[in-house]
């Protein structure tokens, strides 16, 4: 069975890249652009680990990872966080929230960001 | 005399709001060349593994050059930021009672992606009792610690640990970052802490950089009336450590 990730981001071409990456090295994509896709997807799927974005229409990769630790299904649920803001108050607020990890997109290659996740699922 | 005053903290404020502006804008921009210089990495990186589908030797040879000059002008955006903080970090200060222990969790959670990809352990050895409040502006020593880590990361090497550890006096706490990297010459030692220096050294394993982190972040700790200093030996790897007094007085 193969393990499913849910990644949370607006933009198109990175979440069809990051996609295509995840699909081809075995894992079950599940693909949200906005808080209310993700809660669509969260009726009938149960993600193993979650790639949150922060800067998103509507409510914010805050405001879904709040509603992620609220969901009893998706207390334990590995997320990281996955944006190109690195400002200090981000990340503490990130983590305050309940982040397990936070990753600056254009510091790391989709093959980076799948080692992570591998690791973490281990 | 008292007009003169409030002319001049009238062109301080000024000058404050500019400055917030300014770093507003950079930071904005930042994220957004972010977004499309770490789009072009996914995809080329994709191109170069054969994601996308099989390359010719020059197709391969010609995208890797292009895939190496967006990965320097990333760096140059996050040195960019870096530098951003650093000038915001030199106008005001705000002490405020903080908790190292924390702030330091928090630094190091930043750099578990970064340490992670280049293979290299970080380890903080916290103290059995939290240390006493510590009387400074979190955001700066933020910045001098967060610096520490990340030079010790980008001069150690795969397979590498980083030590990060406390040392509480009566009236000071030390702050240690200690890595097994490229050291620092002996030639080197006397400019380490100069404005724009850079050792060949560490020119050789990190093409991109200001020379600027450590002269800043021993003005910040000398401005909280501490001090800053190091020891390393080429080839085996260096210890910056910083001590903070208790009542600092900013």
């Amino acid at each position: 069975m193969s393990k499913k990730i849910l990644i949370v981001e607006d933009d198109t071409f990175l979440k069809n890249l990051a996609s295509t990456k995840m699909t081809k090295e075995g894992y079950q994509v599940l693909l949200a652009g906005t808080a209310e896709e993700m809660t669509t997807i969260l009726e009938t799927e149960t993600p193993d680990i979650i790639l949150l974005d922060l800067l998103l229409p509507g409510t914010d990769g805050f405001g879904i990872l709040k509603k992620i630790r609220e969901n009893i299904k998706l207390l334990d649920t590995p997320v990281i966080i996955f944006s190109n803001l690195s400002e200090e108050k981000d990340i503490a607020q990130a983590r305050a929230l309940g982040a397990n990890h936070f990753m600056i997109k254009s510091n790391f290659t989709l093959d980076e960001i799948v080692a992570k996740i591998k690791e973490i699922l281990q | 005399m008292d007009e003169e005053i409030k002319k001049l903290q009238d062109e301080n404020d000024k000058l404050k709001k500019l400055n917030a502006f300014k770093s507003d804008v950079i930071s904005i921009s930042a994220h957004e060349l972010r977004t499309s210089l770490g789009a072009t990495k996914w995809l080329l990186k994709m191109c170069l593994d054969g994601d996308l589908g099989v390359l010719t030797p020059d197709q391969a040879k010609l995208l890797k050059k292009a895939f190496e000059g967006n990965d320097r002008m990333i760096g140059l955006v996050n040195e960019m930021l870096s530098i951003n903080h650093t000038e915001e970090a030199s106008l005001s200060y705000n002490p405020q009672p903080t908790d190292i222990v924390p702030l330091i969790d928090n630094i190091i959670f930043d750099f578990v992606g970064e340490s992670y990809k280049r293979g290299i352990e970080l380890l903080f050895l916290k103290p059995d009792t939290m240390p006493k409040q510590m009387h400074i502006d979190q955001g700066k020593i933020r910045f001098v610690i967060q610096n520490l880590i990340e030079n010790a990361i980008k001069y150690s090497n795969n397979g590498d640990r980083i030590l990060i550890s406390l040392n509480e006096q009566p009236d000071t706490l030390t702050v240690s970052v200690k890595d097994t990297g490229i050291g620092i010459k002996d030639e080197d030692k006397a400019k380490i802490f100069e404005k724009f220096f850079r050792s060949k050294n560490a020119k050789e394993k990190e093409e991109i950089g200001t020379g600027l982190g450590l002269y800043t972040s021993k003005n910040i700790v000398e401005k909280h009336g501490g001090t800053m200093r190091f020891e390393s030996a080429e080839g085996q790897g260096t210890t910056f450590s910083i001590s903070l007094p208790f009542s600092s007085q900013i």
